[in-house]
């Protein structure tokens, strides 16, 4: 035996983060599961023991494009369980502030991850050789995003400035006002993207999806609302895990949400808008009509316009808040001093779909409980769903071109594994 | 958080260097992991214990030297070094 060291120096690269395992028998599709392997991160079990006060940016962590949704569902949930009210300048700045996230979040999915698909290159990197006028408006877009994330959240990933209560600091009104030619070339940028995501070729398919979304009197929802979906359900985001469960599943590690009884849902753009149609603003609601959307959408190709929609209604509804904003007497509501034990949840709308919290309280503000269900885990087994159906659509592909439409079908919902499903591991078995 | 996921790709990598050089196995494998890797010392050794179970680089040890320059160009990479290889009799 002969030893030897062979020196590599070779820069390793974090590989796809999921796989999918296919069992085929005859013209069957016997078994379609989607695997997520990233390890779990055990947000939940570090929260215990916290200061209430940190759940914010300690959730913020857990998503660099959505750090918002985070950190308002924790706000909302822990302020319900010390019965706070906090309204007014503060709640339109957090509106505002989502709005940013919305606008860079969709940016990123439309341009730089979904567009490749429809247009036939691999990535954006190769889009952006013949078509740099489409990867400018998405990094354009994403730009204005993220610079209203930073004058209003402090910082434009993982906001700095944002507390129960409301904020450390709210921004003046001159600071929010030298935004308004930006967002304005983004409200126009955003209805050009409408027009471009419509003018794609969709696979002519539908799904029979149970959307579910938050849904309120006043406006396309962010913040507040009940739990609503199109086969009749309406209640209150307190009773969520009365209506909605998570499951294990031996091959994954994320978890599985289904509606108790029922089956998969789909939450994120497509479910909102299909619920929410009807209170998009002006603008967003005209590229809407432009595309020919409809009042429902259930091809899972055409959410890229979908998506373009709601940056519409994200740019105008931002212009509209800073035209309406006066900075509040005081930055944040103060928390009660002294409270007993108690325990609060809320629901808001990430880009990618409801984002559920759930915190129980000591009587000394330390967090014994924490439960955090992100819009991924109560997507994945619909994706699962609508792989199941491609595949027995497409039995005679081969495997690479299977691998790819799989790949598409994925990242049709935008989970948070998107930008690493181009690396999607297929095990196909047939027999 | 991305341990797994490099990881696979870092077997795949001696995995193919291994069959290149004819090797039977890879006994020892060095690393380099920068500053802002995010990668945990303790999980990443746990995690190769597990991620090489069946692969050519079963039972090999894993060496790694984190640096602690946030300035480094590759600071959030990690960067496989070299592999100790074992081979047949008379092969180089």
């Amino acid at each position: 035996m002969t030893e030897r060291t062979i020196s590599v120096d070779y820069l390793a690269r974090v590989e796809g983060e999921g796989a999918l395992t296919v069992r085929i028998r005859g013209q069957e599709v016997d078994d379609v599961q989607l695997r997520i392997f990233e390890p779990p991160r055990f947000f939940e079990a570090f929260l215990r023991g916290r200061s209430y006060l940190e759940a914010p940016d300690i959730t913020a962590r857990i998503c660099g494009i959505c750090p918002v949704a985070y950190q308002m569902s924790s706000c909302h949930a822990l302020e319900r369980a010390l019965g706070m009210e906090v309204g007014g300048p503060i709640r339109e700045l957090r509106r505002l502030l989502y709005c940013g996230e919305w606008i860079e979040s969709h940016a990123l999915h439309i341009y730089l991850l979904h567009a490749p698909d429809f247009l036939g290159y691999p990535d954006a990197v190769h889009l952006a050789k013949d078509h740099p006028e489409a990867v400018r408006h998405g990094l354009e877009l994403k730009k204005a995003g993220n610079h209203l994330m930073q004058v209003v959240g402090g910082r434009e990933i993982h906001p700095v400035n944002v507390r129960i209560g409301g904020f450390y600091r709210c921004p003046t009104v001159d600071e929010l006002g030298a935004l308004r030619p930006e967002l304005e070339r983004a409200l126009a940028l955003a209805e050009e993207t409408v027009r471009f995501a419509a003018a794609l070729d969709f696979p002519d398919i539908e799904e029979d999806y149970e959307f579910v979304a938050l849904r309120n009197e006043r406006e396309y929802p962010m913040n507040e609302g009940e739990v609503a979906s199109n086969r009749g359900l309406r209640v209150p985001m307190h009773q969520f895990e009365d209506v909605f469960e998570e499951v294990h599943v031996a091959h994954s590690t994320a978890l599985h949400s289904v509606r108790r009884g029922a089956g998969s849902y789909l939450v994120g753009p497509l479910a909102r808008y299909a619920l929410n149609h009807d209170r998009l603003p002006p603008r967003a609601r005209s590229a809407a009509n432009e595309a020919g959307l409809g009042g429902t959408v259930r091809n899972p190709y055409r959410s890229i316009v979908v998506r373009a929609v709601e940056v519409v209604f994200a740019c105008e509804e931002a212009l509209r808040l800073l035209d309406h904003y006066r900075p509040p007497a005081a930055p944040f509501v103060e928390p009660p001093p002294t409270f007993r034990a108690t325990e609060g949840s809320a629901i808001t709308e990430a880009p990618r779909g409801m984002l559920y919290h759930r915190y129980r309280l000591n009587d000394g503000g330390l967090i014994e409980a924490a439960k955090i269900v992100a819009p991924t885990s109560q997507n994945q087994k619909r994706i699962e769903d609508d792989l199941r159906h491609l595949v027995e659509r497409s039995l005679a592909l081969d495997d690479a071109s299977l691998t790819d439409a799989c790949e598409r079908a994925i990242r049709n919902h935008d989970p948070c594994i998107s930008c690493s499903t181009h690396f999607l591991s297929l095990d196909i078995t047939r027999s | 958080m991305h341990e797994e996921a490099l990881l696979r790709d870092l077997l795949r990598k001696i995995d193919e260097v291994a069959r290149e050089n004819e090797a039977l196995r890879v006994t020892r494998v060095r690393l380099w992991v920068g500053a802002l890797s995010h990668l945990a010392e303790a999980h990443l050794a746990e995690r190769w214990a597990m991620s090489t179970v069946g692969s050519i680089a079963e039972g090999s040890q894993l060496d790694v030297t984190f640096s602690g320059d946030p300035g480094d160009p590759r600071a959030n990479r990690a960067v496989l070094e070299s592999i100790d290889t074992v081979g047949p009799a008379g092969e180089p």
